[in-house]
């Protein structure tokens, strides 16, 4: 700068009076407006070119899209939980929740707003778009792309299932688009019916290259903060499962489900008899199912029931091995890192806005049980998913890292960590039984659903178990759960105990049609067992709609209504008999 | 350079008064600017000086709390016109302190407009009285004639007559010391201890004056409710000495005590009790029977109504008769078995259930049931409150389902522990009784007979296991006891 300061002043010399000022004025001009100010790039945003470079940039993208996925956390429990049955507004609720329980939603409900699906979606197009770029290029191989790719096209589709559950109609973006109101533009991108996108969803998912989890020695499975990464991601073979249940395809929905059941059976699983087999409690041992002191069942005081122990441990144990038997697909919330648990609000009485509880329906459903030691409830309830705080009725399930049930005061009201649940063994287990239940396996639908496959296939007396305790079935049937010790058999099943088994609750009894039977025990099953994870509104309209029984979901909702008081239950009940009106108005305002 | 001002002198000059022409005006400070002339006075200068509540005025001036009112925080007055100070008794403000107290009475520490989506706003007022303050047109009976006027520091109603501070029940039951007996019994329980828990109470509320002290300086108080609140409202029965003395008198026999000074001091307690009872009941509303919250049904005959006297926190109705009949005054006892207070021995946890169940009719019991113990003679503890003396039916309800055989376990009423580790001075032990399998009903077991209370009344009863160490026999189980006193 000195030297071009000094040559200037030398020419100034040389030049007339007149010129001086001009010449001022452009050296003060050259110093300040200089070309490199103007073209400085920001330090907080990345242009296109910035991305995609090379595997790392694709690991940012995909760890960029499950973070803004968390975004929707809140949104997927209110709308699955609270559009079907077991869950209710509180009296702090405002109109728009009880327009989602009420099924009347008004067009400017945030609730049922689809625009922030549709913005994750599009991130994913554009993922998917660019990796495959990126492939072409070589920024990065052939294994890592199908990774990645089939990882992010997996998630999208799940985005698309949810929107189809809750919309009805929806259209089928698969490209990125530069604004995302055009959604809305029938004409530029029209809407597929639930069925027609199944289909679409269902031979897309199946065409990606890869299904398994990420590879261990992947640079996107890692310890960070203190988690793993390894179950953020989606399960890919368990939502094509997923989809091939709601297209009704059972023996492939069958075998997706249970090539994950089988996790424990490839590789060296260190816990071979136990991920994802839902098995049984052993006295004194660390178990996750409900369980009492040895010999002390008949106490209700002696259930065991901590965060580190028992049942109620599946929501709130660190990650450790039996988190990992159990775990399929969960996202931590931690109070340090947006975004925040949105949870706490929802549910919590203490320190949170508590805007939605467990409905009359759901609390009569748990106590409709018995358990094996005679008492009259299934400990699944009013012990672990919801408590009764202050008398009120709190969900319960993820605020055991917040609240400490000894005093019902949060532990630290900054601490607001938790955990999205998505997807776990019990999941996995009642939709396998719902897909065998249908493909005609009855007996092995009823024995995941109850006491496990060794009681349902064994022979009372018989102590040779070569030729029992076993389906004698090929893939997706084909379970070994023999244990004997003349001649030694533990065949990988051998622990299953059934999910009622693990819930300690006398086994549901088939009544009349098995089909129709077993399939309502797994949908009352699922309630019980899954309620508040998500999952309700998708198994009622997938049963109803299979059923072409629209009173399957209706009067479910209207049990719901009609026990909590509300004078709309039977305007909710003809309204929900037509399926056209379970479906949520596909609308956003633009400036929004 | 000189030649270059000159040259751009214009633009210069130019842009230099296009700054002065913008910056000449601060539309800020006329912005702030205020031309109310209500904003210009203090409550206290406002009030002292109008003509219409010129006696008022001299009030506060007088007591000291135009000073109070000349603070920046919000208040609200209700100011009584010139009119209505002269109809105040003279009684109400003989001294400085009753001044003060009348004055206090009608200043609120919050603006509270006429305007509000509430029909009835609760005022605490300076003297700690709550009053109502209804419509926004008329505060605790008193007619607003004006309202919302306001000032720099809150605003003031104008009120037609004064609002003199109303005594609270306990302070009128104080008042009435000496001429009525059921007020001077209430009085006494100040140094007496009805409960052994109460002398505690007592020495905590001297030893920290507070804001819970007063509820814990006297048994009644402490015991039943705390008529000394103003925050609350209580509807409360003050009887004529006759008739209080009938109803003492009726208690008696149930009662009895080593002395007979006991005896009635008791017999007056448990009378007493029955007759506070939460929230204000006005006479056009009274039920025929009101339930104390001891579970008493006290029957109200408005006829009997001597007087009724409303106060600021509830209404006191004196009554010239108040007939509470034995049948409903004599409670039931009942005890549930899960909530022991201890055991023989402390090491038999995990034997011992607190189970929640069903019965056949699919009707929800939570019960207690010790098995496996290995104890000849294990017991479970509990205690029977507030007894009386006559004689007891006794039923329980017991469960046996999880054993297919018969088990026996028996009941045994009062005594203790003395030094020696000995059991003595037991009112009675009823016969072992056998608990048949899958059984849901109540059941007769037998009956004791008090004939005088002990100092403490407040009786141990124990549940015994067989004198057997074999399981499923020494079996103790227990969903309820019901001791059901008899009139004599």
């Amino acid at each position: 700068m000195k030297l071009i300061l000094e040559k200037n002043m030398k020419t100034m010399i040389k030049i007339t009076r007149n010129k001086v000022a001009l010449g001022v004025l452009v050296t003060l001009m050259s110093l300040t407006s200089c070309q490199d100010y103007l073209d400085i790039e920001p330090k907080d945003k990345l242009n296109s070119d910035q991305v995609y470079r090379d595997v790392f940039d694709a690991d940012a993208v995909v760890v960029g899209i499950y973070g803004k996925f968390m975004g929707l956390a809140k949104k997927y429990i209110i709308l699955n939980e609270l559009r079907a049955d077991l869950m209710s507004p509180t009296a702090n609720a405002d109109m728009y929740l009880q327009q989602i329980s009420e099924h009347a939603v008004t067009a400017d409900n945030p609730y049922a707003n689809p625009k922030d699906f549709y913005e994750v979606i599009n991130n994913c197009n554009d993922a998917l778009k660019n990796f495959k770029i990126m492939v072409d290029e070589n920024k990065m191989d052939q294994g890592e792309f199908n990774e990645r790719y089939s990882d992010i096209g997996t998630l999208r589709s799940w985005l698309y299932l949810q929107l189809g559950m809750h919309y009805g109609e929806v259209p089928y973006i698969t490209e990125p688009i530069s604004d995302i109101d055009d959604v809305q533009n029938e004409n530029l991108y029209p809407r597929l019916s639930l069925t027609e996108l199944i289909n679409e969803l269902v031979d897309f998912t199946e065409g990606l290259p890869y299904t398994s989890p990420y590879s261990a020695n992947s640079t996107l499975v890692i310890d960070v903060d203190g988690y793993n990464t390894a179950k953020f991601f989606i399960n890919k073979e368990c939502l094509l499962g997923d989809l091939q249940l709601w297209a009704n395809h059972y023996t492939q929905a069958a075998a997706h489900y249970k090539t994950v059941m089988e996790t424990g059976s490839t590789g060296a699983d260190a816990f071979y008899y136990d991920t994802y087999r839902v098995i049984y409690t052993l006295p004194n041992t660390v178990d996750i199912g409900i369980e009492y002191e040895r010999n002390q069942e008949q106490d209700v005081r002696s259930l065991i029931s901590s965060n580190s122990d028992g049942w109620r441990s599946i929501f709130a144990r660190e990650q450790d091995a039996r988190w990992n038997n159990e775990w399929i697909w969960s996202l931590p919330f931690d109070s340090n890192f947006a975004p925040q648990n949105p949870f706490i609000d929802l549910f919590s009485n203490q320190g949170g806005d508590y805007l939605v509880k467990p409905s009359q329906e759901a609390m009569d459903l748990w106590d409709g049980e018995a358990q094996r030691n005679g008492f009259s409830y299934d400990a699944r309830g009013s012990k672990v998913s919801y408590h009764v705080i202050n008398g009120q009725p709190v969900i319960m399930k993820y605020l055991f890292k917040y609240l400490d049930t000894d005093s019902n005061l949060p532990f630290d009201v900054f601490q607001t960590g938790g955990d999205w649940f998505l997807y776990r063994a019990a999941t996995l287990h009642l939709r396998y039984a719902e897909a065998a239940n249908r493909d005609n396996q009855h007996r092995i639908a009823d024995a995941l659903l109850n006491f496990g496959l060794q009681s349902a296939y064994t022979v009372d007396g018989v102590t040779d178990v070569t030729d029992i305790e076993q389906t004698h079935q090929p893939f997706p049937y084909d379970f070994d759960a023999r244990q004997g010790d003349f001649p030694f058999f533990r065949g990988p099943w051998y622990r299953n105990n059934g999910l009622r088994g693990r819930a300690f609750v006398e086994r549901a009894e088939v009544l009349g049609d098995s089909l129709t039977s077993i399939e309502n025990n797994l949908i009352k099953e699922s309630g019980l067992e899954l309620a508040y994870e998500g999952n309700r509104w998708g198994d009622l309209v997938r049963v109803a709609l299979r059923r072409n029984d629209p009173a399957f979901l209706a009067d479910k909702v209207y049990e719901k209504l009609y026990k909590d008081g509300n004078p709309k239950a039977d305007e909710v009940r003809s309204k929900l008999m037509n399926t056209d009106n379970w479906y949520l108005p596909f609308v956003w305002k633009e400036d929004e | 350079m000189k030649i270059i001002i000159n040259k751009y002198s214009k633009a210069i000059i130019a842009s230099l008064s296009l700054l002065a022409v913008v910056s000449c005006s601060d539309p800020w400070d006329d912005h702030a600017k205020s031309s109310d002339e209500n904003l210009k006075q203090n409550l206290a200068e406002r009030l002292t000086s109008i003509a219409e509540t010129s006696e008022f005025g001299k009030l506060l001036t007088e007591t000291g709390y135009d000073r109070v009112l000349a603070n920046t925080k919000s208040y609200t007055v209700w100011a009584p016109t010139n009119e209505a100070i002269a109809a105040v008794p003279a009684s109400e403000l003989d001294n400085l302190e009753s001044k003060k107290r009348f004055v206090s009475n009608h200043i609120a520490l919050t603006a509270i407009g006429s305007v509000s989506n509430q029909d009835t706003v609760t005022v605490q007022m300076l003297s700690n009285k709550y009053l109502e303050f209804i419509d926004g047109s008329v505060m605790d009976g008193a007619a607003v004639v004006i309202a919302d006027k306001y000032t720099s520091n809150g605003l003031y109603h104008i009120v037609s007559s004064a609002l003199v501070p109303k005594s609270n029940i306990w302070e009128y039951i104080k008042s009435m010391n000496g001429s009525n007996a059921m007020s001077t019994y209430l009085l006494t329980l100040d140094e007496f201890n009805i409960y052994q828990t109460d002398s505690i109470a007592k020495a905590t509320a001297e030893v920290m004056p507070g804001i819970y002290s007063d509820s814990l300086s006297n048994s009644y108080l402490k015991n039943v409710y705390n008529l000394n609140n103003e925050k609350n409202k209580y509807t409360f029965f003050l009887l004529e000495d006759e008739a209080f003395n009938t109803e003492v008198g009726k208690l008696e026999p149930y009662l009895i005590k080593s002395n007979a000074d006991s005896t009635t001091t008791y017999a007056s307690y448990f009378n007493v009790r029955d007759f506070a009872f939460h929230k204000s009941v006005a006479q056009e509303q009274l039920p025929d029977t009101l339930v104390s919250r001891f579970g008493v049904k006290v029957p109200i005959d408005k006829d009997n109504i001597v007087e009724e006297v409303h106060l600021s926190n509830g209404v006191l109705y004196v009554m010239s008769t108040m007939d509470v009949p034995l049948e409903t005054r004599l409670l039931t006892t009942k005890i549930e078995g899960e909530r022991p207070t201890g055991f023989s021995q402390s090491d038999k946890r995990a034997n011992t259930y607190y189970r929640e169940k069903e019965d056949l009719d699919g009707v929800a019991f939570e019960d207690i049931m010790v098995q496996n113990h290995g104890v000849p003679l294990f017991s479970i503890y509990y205690r029977a409150s507030d007894l009386y003396s006559t004689t007891y039916k006794v039923y329980w309800r017991v469960i046996n389902d999880i054993q297919s055989n018969t088990f026996q376990q028996r009941l045994r009423i009062g005594g203790w522990f003395n030094e020696m580790g000995q059991f003595v001075n037991e009112i009675a032990t009823l016969p072992y009784t056998d608990v048949v399998p899958n059984v849901y009903d109540e059941v007769y077991i037998g009956e004791f007979y008090i004939d005088q209370l002990g100092s403490n009344n407040n009786e141990l009863i124990s549940l015994i296991a067989a004198n057997s160490a074999s399981n499923g026999v020494n079996t103790l189980s227990l969903d309820y006891i019901k001791l059901v006193p008899v009139i004599k």
